[in-house]
């Protein structure tokens, strides 16, 4: 029967047909399961979809713990889905908001400003904005929106999602952030002090505008400039290694000097610390600047006044001193003039016993001998006084001798002393200190007339001031004690601060004995005290013996002029009339002398083609000075210039300071005597200068 | 060609399915609606769970669910999917 029979062909058209079949079902999706041709057993296409459904299950329960709030809203803006954190977050149940419109939730998107940036039906997912969201507390809520467009198959929009993280507490941090930041910005800009900070090679990262203000520039132009280029040249060289400093760790502050951009000098303080990586390599160092040329400048303006209210206080004093000579030089002189007009306009007899040597002796050598000691005497009051007037920055350090600066302030002092107390000195032989003349004398009055103010006057005779020179430990030492009322312990420890006074208003400043520890300090030395109440009171001065070797400026003594010597063509030139008159008579019986009472005369002289052997030039003078008359001379009259002698009353300015000193110049010390003055003439003459 | 013939009438199907899986309850209502309406008479049905009896998936070459057999009558025909296409399936069980 085949009948019955399947052909082969036909077999395999219906299982041809079947697997078609198969595939279109599949493909439709109608198919549960496709028995598995290995094991044998069906495999449920279904396990499939409940692997997708966990798979969904999983996504929605990092949807629903998720730390961000997500939405999905559909094209005509309705939530259609919220998790439960973005509901709490604005205070709903998810139930509450789905349905509603988004917009009700977003403030701003019901204004104008088109909605389109919370939906994304144009656009790919979107950028991260910031949006505020209004709690069901009415509450701001901000969050960080990011949106992405759903498709369906076709690839048509559907809705959006949006994903918000809560940004509230990170804008509250980032609000106290910034303004912590700007508090801190706000001192650093309006601080007094400037602050720099540099980097490991020393150049300007930052600088706050006080910095900038001090040195004249703008804070960006000092960016990425090494820091030393703002420093005065002498600075540049010692700046380095105050940074180096910083390199190796230490923290610490040092005096330098910065130069404004107009070429001034800004004396400054830095404090540096360094600023190191977390692995402690040196990164750079941060500077507090401090601007102390005010300060310097008060300094130095409290030790004038406190020298002035010394002088002041000794002026009575001095001029006590002055008036004494001064009366016996004008008292011998009227004594002469007398005697002489009395000569003059008197009898025979009167004239012929004028002829004699007796007389001329007792009416006119004596008394001019007298009036020339008196004079003499006035003349060393005046030196002493021209130690304390000398302003302290234009004074260079010497090597200089104590005992000849002692002698000078005792001197000063002495009104304040000879009422009050015997004094005594003991003069060691001591080498020079190297020291600043007038700073010294300072420290040395002050501590003479504190000596002096610590005893009652009028008990001379019971008390005693005494002046001590030795050499001890490579240090001369100088020591001042008095048998006055001694210091109390509890304030003994205080006498050097400034302003601390225990003398009555208007008799001390309470500054003397601060700038006295000042000056000593300065000049590397070492002020001490030591006090027994009712016994008197030691301050001890310790100095460094001068390193450098230079000779005390030593008057060599006159030598007589024995013989006239060579007559010379001389000119004068002082604005003082009575000085120019005094010159001419002393040196026109030797030479022949012509006398200008301005530079201006005496250069269009010159310049006139007159010709001298030697000019002697008053320094300091109004209109022209002796500086601008040497310069002038110099360009017409090389010659003449070469032959000035300048004279000075003293009084030196830091120029005419510089102005001797650049070139050897000769000059004469105002007042000279006239052996003095003929000596120096005929050296000159003879020498052939 | 007789015996053939004489069970013309008697229409023996059988449908292969896996558990309650949707498409084959979905097999199964489709195929009930048919046979109710077009062969009421007679009409015998055998439904087998393959995921109960897998081997008869075995040994009657079945390698999908849901598909209906026609055993009866000649030619087998088979019809594979959920059975929603009402004519095809008429087609199919009115084949001879």
């Amino acid at each position: 029967m085949t009948g019955t029979r399947v052909r082969p062909a036909r077999a395999l058209a219906q299982r041809l047909a079947e697997a078609e079949a198969t595939i279109e079902a599949l493909l439709s999706g109608q198919i549960d399961a496709v028995v598995d041709s290995k094991s044998k057993t069906p495999v449920l296409l279904s396990k499939a979809q409940d692997a997708l459904r966990a798979s969904e299950e999983r996504y929605r329960r990092i949807v629903e713990t998720s730390n961000e709030g997500i939405w999905t809203i559909d094209t005509d803006s309705k939530i259609t889905f919220v998790n439960r954190r973005l509901a709490d977050m604005l205070g709903y149940s998810t139930d509450e908001m789905i349905g509603r419109s988004f917009s009700q939730f977003i403030p701003e998107a019901s204004e104008a400003k088109a909605p389109q940036r919370f939906e994304s039906s144009h656009q790919e997912t979107s950028e991260e904005t910031e949006v505020k969201l209004e709690r069901s507390d009415r509450s701001e809520l901000w969050v960080l929106l990011k949106t992405s467009p759903i498709r369906d198959a076709d690839g048509t929009y559907v809705g959006t999602l949006a994903m918000m993280t809560d940004r509230t507490r990170a804008r509250q941090d980032e609000e106290a952030l910034r303004k912590s930041e700007e508090q801190y910005r706000q001192i650093v800009e309006t601080t007094t002090d400037g602050i720099i900070k540099l980097d490991s090679d020393s150049r300007i990262v930052f600088a706050n505008r006080r910095f900038a203000e001090m040195l004249g520039y703008q804070p960006r132009e000092m960016m990425g400039v090494t820091v030393f280029e703002f420093m005065s040249a002498a600075e540049k060289v010692t700046a380095p290694d105050s940074i180096q400093r910083r390199k190796i760790g230490l923290k610490g502050s040092f005096d330098t000097a910065f130069r404004h951009k107009d070429g001034t000098e800004v004396s400054v303080n830095i404090a540096g610390s360094p600023l190191v990586d977390t692995e402690g390599q040196h990164i750079g160092t941060l500077g507090l600047v401090r601007d102390v040329t005010e300060r310097r400048k008060m300094q130095s303006q409290l030790m004038v006044s406190d020298r002035m209210a010394s002088v002041g206080t000794l002026a009575a004093g001095v001029a006590h001193e002055i008036n004494n000579p001064l009366a016996a030089v004008i008292a011998n002189l009227d004594y002469v003039c007398d005697s002489l007009g009395r000569m003059v306009g008197g009898d025979a007899a009167a004239r012929s016993e004028g002829m004699s040597d007796a007389w001329i002796v007792e009416e006119i050598k004596s008394p001019l001998d007298d009036a020339r000691e008196a004079a003499q005497r006035v003349r060393f009051i005046v030196r002493d006084l021209k130690i304390f007037s000398r302003s302290p920055s234009d004074e260079p350090r010497g090597t200089v001798d104590v005992k000849a600066i002692m002698e000078s302030s005792l001197r000063m002092a002495w009104n304040e002393i000879r009422h009050r107390a015997r004094l005594v000195k003991n003069y060691g032989v001591v080498p020079g200190v190297n020291a600043n003349e007038a700073r010294l004398g300072q420290v040395f009055l002050n501590l003479v007339v504190n000596a002096a103010q610590a005893m009652q006057e009028g008990r001379a005779e019971y008390n005693e001031i005494r002046v001590t020179t030795r050499l001890a430990d490579e240090r001369v030492i100088i020591e001042v004690s008095d048998t006055g009322a001694g210091i109390p312990r509890e304030i003994i420890g205080r006498i050097f601060d400034a302003f601390f006074t225990t003398k009555s208003v208007g008799v001390g400043t309470g500054l003397g004995l601060a700038i006295c520890h000042r000056i000593v300090t300065d000049m590397g030395g070492e002020l001490t005290v030591e006090s027994e109440v009712g016994k008197g009171t030691t301050f001890c001065v310790a100095l460094p013996v001068a390193t450098h070797t230079r000779e005390y400026e030593v008057v060599a003594p006159v030598e007589p002029v024995v013989d006239a010597g060579r007559r010379g063509r001389i000119l004068v030139v002082d604005d003082e009339e009575m000085v120019v008159r005094s010159v001419q008579r002393i040196l026109s019986k030797e030479h022949d002398v012509v006398a200008m009472v301005s530079a201006s005369k005496a250069l269009a002289l010159c310049t006139g083609g007159e010709r001298f052997d030697l000019i002697l030039c008053d320094l300091m003078m109004p209109d022209m000075t002796g500086m601008d008359l040497h310069r002038e001379l110099a360009l017409v009259a090389p010659d003449q210039a070469n032959r000035m002698i300048f004279v000075t009353g003293g009084a030196f300015t830091a120029k005419a300071r510089h102005f001797l000193s650049e070139t050897p110049k000769e000059h004469l010390e105002k007042p000279f005597d006239s052996a003095n003055l003929r000596a120096i003439v005929q050296r000159y003459l003879r020498s052939g200068l | 060609m007789a015996r053939t013939q004489t069970k013309e009438s008697g229409l023996q199907l059988r449908l292969y399915i896996a558990g309650n899986a949707p498409n084959s309850v979905r097999a199964i209502t489709n195929l009930k609606a048919i046979c109710d309406e077009h062969f009421a008479s007679a009409c015998a049905l055998e439904i087998v769970d393959l995921l109960v009896h897998p081997q008869r998936a075995l040994a009657d070459g079945i390698i999908v669910t849901p598909t209906l057999v026609k055993l009866l009558p000649l030619p087998v025909q088979k019809v594979i999917g959920t059975l929603s296409d009402t004519n095809r399936v008429c087609q199919a069980l009115a084949s001879t």
